[in-house]
């Protein structure tokens, strides 16, 4: 670059110059022009500038400006010094003169330089970043997809299929109702991906059939106390959240224990908050992060909808019963 | 063959009962609710198979079987539980998935109609009912995996701590058993204390060594050398010279 604009100024002045010196100028500029902005280019990588903030790159730059254009001037007037390139005119100045003519001269074409190097970096940076939280994005999507796939657990379709196919015989009218329960259950399940969040009402019935067909299974092993304040009903809250809670509850408080327990369901309104609990017979006893998938996903999920106005806890609330709660913000129609 | 289902729901157990019917040879004597109770009541009734639900409350499927002296024929059901059955490719034991298919059932019974006229399963036929013949298979769990082993599979059984470790094939598992309680179930005259720490299958054995001290060292078939402590040398003679 600097080699085409002196061509250009030689030209404009018409400075006296055979061609073979000015090409020769020409060529000592280029080799030193690319060999000094290479160092320069490698320091910048090894020290991570691009990395760095605005703020604190713009004085480490600025000094490293002065410094590359003052060796690319030193090796410059060497290099014409060695190749005996000099010109005429430049004799009569002394060499510091020189030098710092040069230095400033040089200074001006790579100041533009490293700006262009530095921005080029700058916008790729933010491109790069810009692309991860895309994907990140697409992965937090993607693994909550997954999360809601698993909130109906294969293992109790088909056992509910079984004891319908048992109660075909032995209780037709019950072996109807619970089709239908659990085809509301599947269906419900299919939708969850549509809809962000749902009236508590509708997630309530999914969780009374639910209970339904496994009160079915389980017989008099289960039992389901409901405590529900009929103005709830109408709050919003996210899909199969509820139910993965008593899913959890059935798993860890009624099917390990061999005369089963008590299941209790509340739903009221806490200060500016909108209460769902889930109590269940049974002890904690540290085993919290084993079973963690149904857990963690609840807990993500309320803060990927709420932020932080939302919250969700599992305690052992009395000797023997455990409540997982989840609490959100109340929502005014 | 008789029979006892085991199978924490109810329905369950009524559906296979149901299934069952169409099974002349196959003679439901009992149920169970848990892992408990089954054990009680094949202890008391000693059946020929047993119908067993993996997933019950208080203590799995697995665990009741390995808490088992011996274990009788076992055909799992599950609802599913890919992941658990999966411990089972090794044995090819026989799984039915719920709801069970009527084919399926009748595959795996004809399956054990098969093994039982080829090998029939010590019952009866032995005076001493507490001692295990080498018909008898026990069940083995460790870790993830499982296997119903013959009595007479077995080489060698080494004692680690309050466990016993058995070797057969080429597998090494633990059982919470000590060796002086195998020691009290196992036909002496097939099964031999060689030392404290070690009883072998006689019939496993390949070379037989003079040891020092007065001793014998055994080569059994899979390659391990047991010593044979002084004194057990002078009955382990004393066998075999009859």
């Amino acid at each position: 670059m600097v080699g085409i604009m002196m061509l250009f100024f030689a030209h404009a002045y018409k400075v006296p110059m055979s061609n073979g010196v000015l090409l020769g100028r020409i060529a000592v500029v280029f080799a030193a022009g690319i060999g000094v902005t290479h160092v320069l280019r490698l320091f910048i990588k090894s020290q991570g500038w691009i990395m760095q903030s605005v703020e604190k790159v713009i004085p480490k730059l600025a000094i490293a400006m002065i410094i590359t254009s003052l060796s690319f001037s030193l090796l410059v007037l060497g290099l014409n010094y060695l190749f005996n390139l000099v010109v005429d005119s430049s004799k009569k100045l002394s060499f510091v003169a020189r030098l710092s003519a040069s230095t400033v001269d040089n200074g001006l074409v790579i100041l533009p330089w490293i700006l262009i190097y530095y921005f080029y970096h700058f916008i790729e940076k933010s491109r790069r970043q810009q692309f991860d939280t895309l994907q990140l994005e697409s992965l937090i999507k993607e693994l909550e997809l997954k999360t809601i796939k698993a909130h109906i657990n294969p293992h109790f379709i088909f056992n509910s299929l079984n004891s319908i196919r048992a109660l075909i015989d032995e209780n037709p009218s019950r072996a109807r109702t619970a089709i239908t329960e659990l085809s509301n259950i599947l269906r419900s399940s299919m939708q969850v991906d549509k809809a962000e969040t749902v009236s508590f009402e509708k997630e309530l019935n999914i969780v009374k059939d639910y209970l339904a067909l496994e009160n079915m299974r389980f017989e008099d092993r289960l039992k389901v106390e409901y405590e529900i304040d009929e103005d709830t009903l109408d709050q919003q809250v996210p899909p199969m959240m509820l139910q993965t809670l008593v899913e959890n509850a059935i798993k860890h408080g009624i099917s390990k224990h061999i005369r089963g327990g008590t299941i209790k369901i509340i739903s009221d309104f806490k200060n500016h908050y909108h209460e769902m609990a889930v109590q269940n017979t049974g002890n904690l006893n540290g085993g919290l992060n084993t079973e963690g998938f149904g857990l963690s996903s609840t807990q993500n999920r309320l803060g990927l909808l709420y932020g932080d106005r939302a919250s969700f806890e599992i305690k052992q609330l009395a000797p023997s019963i455990v409540e997982a709660r989840v609490l959100i913000p109340v929502q005014m129609n | 063959m008789r029979a006892i289902i085991i199978d924490d729901e109810r329905l369950a157990r009524a559906e296979l009962r149901k299934l069952l019917q169409d099974f002349p040879e196959v003679e439901v004597i009992d149920e169970a609710a848990n892992a408990e109770e089954g054990i009680t009541k094949i202890e008391a009734q000693n059946p020929d198979l047993i119908f067993l639900d993996i997933q019950m409350p208080g203590r799995t499927g697995f665990d009741m079987l390995s808490s088992l002296e011996k274990s009788p024929n076992v055909i799992f059901t599950t609802a599913y539980d890919e992941y658990a059955l999966k411990a089972f490719e090794v044995n090819a034991l026989d799984y039915l998935l719920k709801p069970v298919e009527p084919k399926r059932l009748a595959d795996a019974i004809q399956k054990l109609h098969f093994i039982e006229t080829k090998e029939p399963l010590g019952n009866g036929e032995n005076i001493n009912k507490s001692l295990l013949t080498e018909n008898d298979q026990v069940f083995v769990k460790d870790g993830e995996r499982c296997w119903f082993v013959k009595l007479s599979d077995i080489r060698l059984f080494e004692s680690v701590g309050n466990y016993a470790k058995v070797f057969f094939g080429n597998n090494k598992p633990l059982i919470l058993k000590s060796l002086n309680a195998l020691e009290e179930r196992l036909d002496e005259k097939m099964f031999f204390r060689a030392n404290r720490k070690h009883i072998v299958n006689l019939r496993m054995i390949e070379k037989i060594e003079p040891y020092f001290n007065g001793g014998l060292l055994l080569e059994l078939k899979g390659g391990e050398k047991i010593e044979v402590s002084r004194r057990q040398t002078v009955k382990f003679k004393e066998m075999m010279s009859l």
